[in-house]
């Protein structure tokens, strides 16, 4: 395992100042905005004690009209602003959230197979889905919280400052408690966390695991072990909630002290600069009113400091994989030129078919090759079909030929050009028993391979593989929602799509790796005469596993341990008393 | 008693302990702006540092009993609701594996297991907010009379205007929320979407749709992005709105605050603490919104739990147990899903082949024979004993159904196939369904873990694996569904051998269109528009038949 990289602290500050640099207009906008509204809410505190002074000083009532009215204004004005400054924020933050998961998105789906593989497939897909919403979530919600929050604690500051300066001086004796604090909780409270994660998903995964193979438990009494297994991940989760809880409350108890020392010092500054003539009662009234209105932002902002350095970590990784070099620039697409089904011929070089193996190794772990010096010649608009017992080395060479995986040893030419060089896909295409429904329209999943395919280009598809008739009968026909939240398609009619993308991208080479394993023994012959058409005209390799397969081949390519051993068409390898007339006795025992 | 009330009465001790003190620490919070007042008049408006010193150490006490209940109220309520979900959440596991089954019907796994997580959660949730109700509602409490003793017409202004003023946001703010649930329900849309890009990854990469998937995916982000900025437009504007009108609230109480201050009617330090505590209440009311909020989705998750758990079971009859089962299976005019009036009966110890051309034939066959459902007419009997007369769970002891779709678990192969293993069947079940091969190209052998259920390996694998899980079970009657579909032919033709010779003197029922598994048969009975049309051993029928000739050797 080799997971993806994760990009350093100061590289993730520069992406986020470059981001913000895009959006400097905005950026100020935004927080000059919320200054203005965090001033107006700090004049309240001012005002009030106005009205005690008034007050104390004998006033008549009507005296109070004035700073009430101000009051008001005050609030509407700090109603509006707020509102105004929030959105702006959301607009920087967002927008600089969606630059760069799109940025992200774009990386993660070009990066190389083996790239992704190396790093175990639940690594990308954390990124794509858990950091992405942990970010998200915090500038969703942190973010303007944050923002209003400090600017509320810096502008109290101030403002205590401008009563007398005294004020602040006792208001910062709760600084040091509430620094310590923090430290002594982030420290603490993001390992915890980090497992309290881990125990949710481990819980969440053994959940899938048992209630999604609920027929299987009840099928081998396997069910009081497994209510065993959820109950100790649930505990798990329990135990360490309530040491989360624990640590919770511990942090704000200590929050608790550094509001009472604070308060206190102020209550007892404002008591001697009262007596001492130094300011009237209203000021230490507003400057007590002050510091008690600071507790809200201020256990805000400190409860976001675990939120934030979670967004920081998830944003890290973000940006690890968006700065990953970017692979080299695909070549134009060389689809065939216009064939009798009528379609423009695209301008670019014609590319053929003919596929051209020479010296073929390949070894996943190194010391374990898995081939050896594999030769082979496909003609233009062959059908070669690859047989072998599991572990020959089929799908190796499949992926190889396809371009998903780089040989250790060897060339891989299409039309003589190194597969290496082509954008894998428009010239060979690979269709393996790993299916999957895109979530959305079928007609958006088919188009996925050819996104300008007008209706009727899709239907000729779907009929090609037989699919045409079910694709129609559904709710909304080709607009039916399929995939993941929607309608669930059989795995026979998943894998009648994968061959239906096939045609709509229509590369001159195809390779077939298992495309009909899992359908079960009834699915496998309508996937077979689906694939045969799918592959009509096109250089194709199959890996095949029902000898049908092989029987209908051009040639049949015999493969053991990662060496070609056979190689012919059907009929001549039946008659050779080889390894695969041995393989035909076996599976036609009764012929 | 429904679900709520059982999580609520099941921790009831803690979730007292939680009201009782969270109650103290919104009663302590109240007594926090009239003790600033107090200092005001008794402290800074006569220069008495005696009655400073004083009233400062009571607001230390003050301090200290907030701190200390809401710590414990904390801890009681968290520790009552987590152990509430923990029991709601194995409850819905019980429910779910038992025998009988029924759970599941109408229910995806996916839906079954987020109600064992997030609606569990959220049942555990009530014994947070009820403790928090009481406490908001104690606050109140505290409020009012504090104001009320500084002065009664103030204290009913603050408290006669306060709920309306919240009433007033929150009528304003729900016409928002439900506008803006819509729009994040569509911003959280490009999350899914990049996760099923992903998802779908080699299949993207395999027909070279990167550039097609990543303009798809910037388009969505795009759509995602204004619908995200229009909900939080909607909230900025809800904030706004309800900071205005406390701003207002606030001017009020200052206004008839100040005029009896300035008439003489309440002191310079009450009319403090009455702005502190007009600001104060806002706090508890908000509460007593969410706990509103929470109980209702609390209510939600309840019958959706609740539901779950009493689904009717799929199987209701019988208690028997069999008596020594030799083995013999009788389908006597069973009627179920495509079957019509199917006969079949299966000797002691024989291996059968069933063949079904239509695959919900194969499968309603096998829901019948291993009665993981009753058929709709007809019996199915084991040594002549009907199985709808015994017990499930003995029916699970001596039937065992290897479904073609039969999960792996999380741990290693090894742990897998000894599962459910009679002793000393392992190894003979490994090597019979070829999964020590798939064993020796392993990492770690049979030690190696197999991740994600078995996503790691290739579909022939994972078959192998069952297979061998199912034969080390050694069961009195073994059934197997399409056991060697994704297996190649020679391994196949391995498999085949080696389940004739396994099970030999066992009765096995296989469904399957392989040649191969067929060849290795005693008997085949085909099944055609739900009842059997022929049968015989393979080779006279391959021979003989035309229809099974198309069916199986095509």
């Amino acid at each position: 395992m080799e997971l993806l990289p994760t990009a350093e602290p100061g590289r993730v500050r520069a992406v986020v100042a470059g981001l913000l640099r895009a959006r400097r207009g905005l950026a100020v906008a935004a927080f000059g905005v919320l200054v203005g509204a965090t001033a107006a809410g700090l004049l309240t505190a001012p005002l009030l004690g106005h009205v005690v002074d008034l007050v104390a000083d004998g006033r008549p009532p009507s005296a109070l009209t004035t700073p009430v009215v101000l009051l008001v204004l005050i609030a509407v004005v700090q109603g509006v602003l707020t509102a105004y400054g929030v959105s702006l924020v959301a607009r920087l933050g967002e927008g600089m959230l969606a630059e760069l998961r799109e940025r992200f998105v774009e990386r993660a789906l070009r990066l190389p197979l083996d790239r992704v593989e190396r790093a175990g497939s639940g690594d990308l897909t954390a990124r794509v889905t858990a950091d992405v919403s942990i970010v998200a979530e915090a500038v969703r919600r942190a973010l303007p919280q944050l923002a209003r929050s400090g600017l509320t604690i810096g502008l109290t500051l101030v403002g205590l400052a401008v009563l007398d300066w005294r004020f602040f001086v006792a208001a910062l004796l709760a600084v040091p408690i509430q620094a310590h604090t923090v430290r002594w909780y982030v420290g603490r409270a993001i390992p915890l966390y980090a497992k309290q994660r881990v125990a949710v998903g481990a819980q969440q995964q053994q959940l899938l695991d048992t209630v999604g193979g609920a027929a299987t438990v009840r099928a081998f009494r396997l069910g009081d072990r497994h209510v065993g297994l959820v109950a100790a991940r649930s505990e798990e989760t329990v135990s360490l909630a309530l040491r989360a809880i624990r640590l919770m409350t511990r942090f704000y108890g200590r929050l608790n002290v550094a509001e009472y020392v604070g308060l206190s010092a102020v209550l007892i500054v404002g008591f001697l600069l009262v007596r001492a003539d130094a300011v009237t009662i209203g000021t230490a009234a507003a400057a007590a009113l002050y510091f008690h209105n600071l507790f809200t932002p201020i256990n805000i902002a400190l409860a976001l400091a675990d939120d934030a350095q979670v967004a920081a970590a998830g944003l890290a990784r973000l940006v690890g994989v968006a700065d990953m070099p970017a692979p080299p620039a695909p070549r134009i697409p060389a689809p065939r030129p216009a064939s009798d089904t009528g379609r423009p011929a695209p301008p670019v070089a014609h590319v053929d078919g003919a596929v051209k193996v020479a010296g073929l190794g390949h070894q996943y772990v190194a010391g374990h090759p898995v081939l050896h010096g594999v030769d082979l010649d496909v003609a233009p608009g062959e059908r070669v079909a690859l047989v072998g017992a599991s572990g020959a080395g089929k799908s190796t060479v499949a992926k190889l030929v396809a371009g998903v995986h780089h040989p250790t040893a060897g060339t891989v030419t299409i039309g003589g050009t190194l597969v290496d060089e082509f954008a894998t896909g428009r010239t060979v295409a690979l269709v393996t028993q790993e299916v999957h429904v895109f979530a959305g329209r079928l007609d958006d999943d088919l188009r996925l391979a050819r996104p300008s395919a007008p209706d009727k280009e899709l239907r000729d598809a779907l009929a090609m593989v037989g699919a045409l008739e079910w694709a129609e009968a559904l709710p909304d026909g080709l607009a039916t929602v399929v995939g993941e939240g929607g309608h669930k398609l059989t795995a026979t009619q998943a894998q009648q799509l994968a061959l239906a993308r096939l045609v709509l991208a229509d590369p001159p080479v195809a390779v077939l790796d298992e495309a009909t394993a899992e359908a079960g023994s009834a699915g496998a012959r309508v996937l077979e005469e689906a694939a045969a058409r799918a592959l009509d005209g096109r250089t194709a390799l199959v890996v095949a596993h029902r000898l049908t397969q092989a029987a209908t081949a051009d040639r049949v390519i015999v493969l053991d341990a990662g060496r070609v051993v056979e190689s012919g068409p059907h009929k001549e390898l039946l008659t050779a008393d080889g390894p695969y007339a041995t393989l035909w006795t076996a599976w036609s025992a009764t012929r | 008693m429904g679900v709520l009330g059982r999580a609520v009465a099941g921790q009831w001790r803690y979730v007292a302990v939680a009201a009782v003190l969270g109650a103290g620490h919104q009663a302590g919070e109240a007594l926090v702006p009239v003790v600033i007042g107090v200092v005001i008049d008794e402290a800074v408006s006569t220069g008495d540092s005696n009655a400073l010193l004083f009233w400062i150490a009571v607001l230390a006490v003050v301090f200290a009993g907030l701190s200390a209940s809401w710590r414990f109220a904390a801890r009681a309520a968290e520790r009552a609701a987590e152990r509430a979900g923990h029991d709601v959440r194995v409850g819905i596991t019980r429910r779910v594996l038992m025998p009988r089954g029924g759970a599941e019907t109408g229910r995806l796994a996916g839906a079954l297991a987020s109600i064992a997580t997030s609606d569990a959660r959220r049942v555990g949730m009530v014994n947070t907010v009820l403790p928090a109700g009481t406490a908001a509602l104690s606050g109140i409490l505290v409020t009012a009379v504090a104001l009320l003793r500084i002065s009664v017409p103030l204290g009913l202004l603050v408290l006669l205007a306060a709920p309306p003023v919240l009433w007033a946001g929150h009528l304003l703010g729900s016409r928002l929320e439900r506008r803006s649930a819509v729009e994040q329900e569509r911003a959280a849309h490009a999350s899914g979407v990049a996760a099923d890009l992903v998802a779908g990854l080699r299949v993207l990469k395999g027909i070279g749709a990167e550039g097609a998937a990543v303009a798809r995916y910037r388009r969505t982000s795009q759509e995602s992005l204004a619908a995200t900025l229009r909900a939080a437009r909607t909230q900025a504007w809800h904030d706004g709105a309800l900071l205005t009108l406390t701003g207002v609230f606030i001017a009020a109480v200052a206004l008839v605050g100040g005029r009896l201050a300035a008439r003489g009617d309440i002191s310079v330090g009450e009319l403090v603490a009455a702005v502190g505590l007009a600001l104060f209440l806002l706090g508890p009311l908000q509460l007593l919104a969410w706990v509103n909020g929470q109980v209702a989705q609390g209510r939600a998750s309840a019958a959706r739990v609740a539901d779950v758990l009493a689904a009717p079971p799929l199987l209701s009859s019988g208690n028997a147990r069999p008596h020594e089962v030799l083995g013999r299976v009788l389908v006597n005019g069973v009627t179920h899903g495509p079957l019509r009036d199917l006969r079949l009966e299966v000797a002691p110890g024989e291996l059968l082949g069933v063949v079904a051309a239509d695959p919900a034939a194969a499968t309603a066959l096998l829901e019948c024979l291993a009665r993981t459902a009753d058929p709709a007419a007809g019996t199915v009997e084991l040594d002549g004993i009907p199985l709808s007369t015994l017990d499930p769970a003995e029916v699970r002891v001596v039937i065992l159904p290897a479904a073609h779709d039969a999960e792996l678990f999380e741990g290693t192969l090894s742990d897998n196939v000894a599962a459910a293993a009679r002793a000393g069947r392992i190894p003979g079940a490994m090597a019979a369904s070829a999964a020590d091969e798939v064993a020796a190209t392993l990492p770690d052998g049979g030690d190696t873990v197999l991740a994600e259920r078995a996503r790691s390996l290739s579909g022939g694998q994972r078959q192998r694996v069952a297979l061998a899980r199912a034969l080390a079970a050694d069961p009195p009657v073994l059934l197997l569904h399409d056991p060697t579909t994704a297996v190649d032919a020679v391994t196949e033709a391995r498999v085949a051998n080696g389940i004739r010779e396994l099970r030999r003197g066992r009765t096995t029922v296989i469904v399957t269109t392989s040649p191969a598994l067929l060849a290795a048969t005693d008997r085949v009975v085909v099944v055609t528009d739900g009842a059997v049309v022929a049968e015989g051993r393979h080779a006279d029928l391959v021979r003989s038949n035309a229809d099974y000739r198309a069916t199986v050797l095509s």
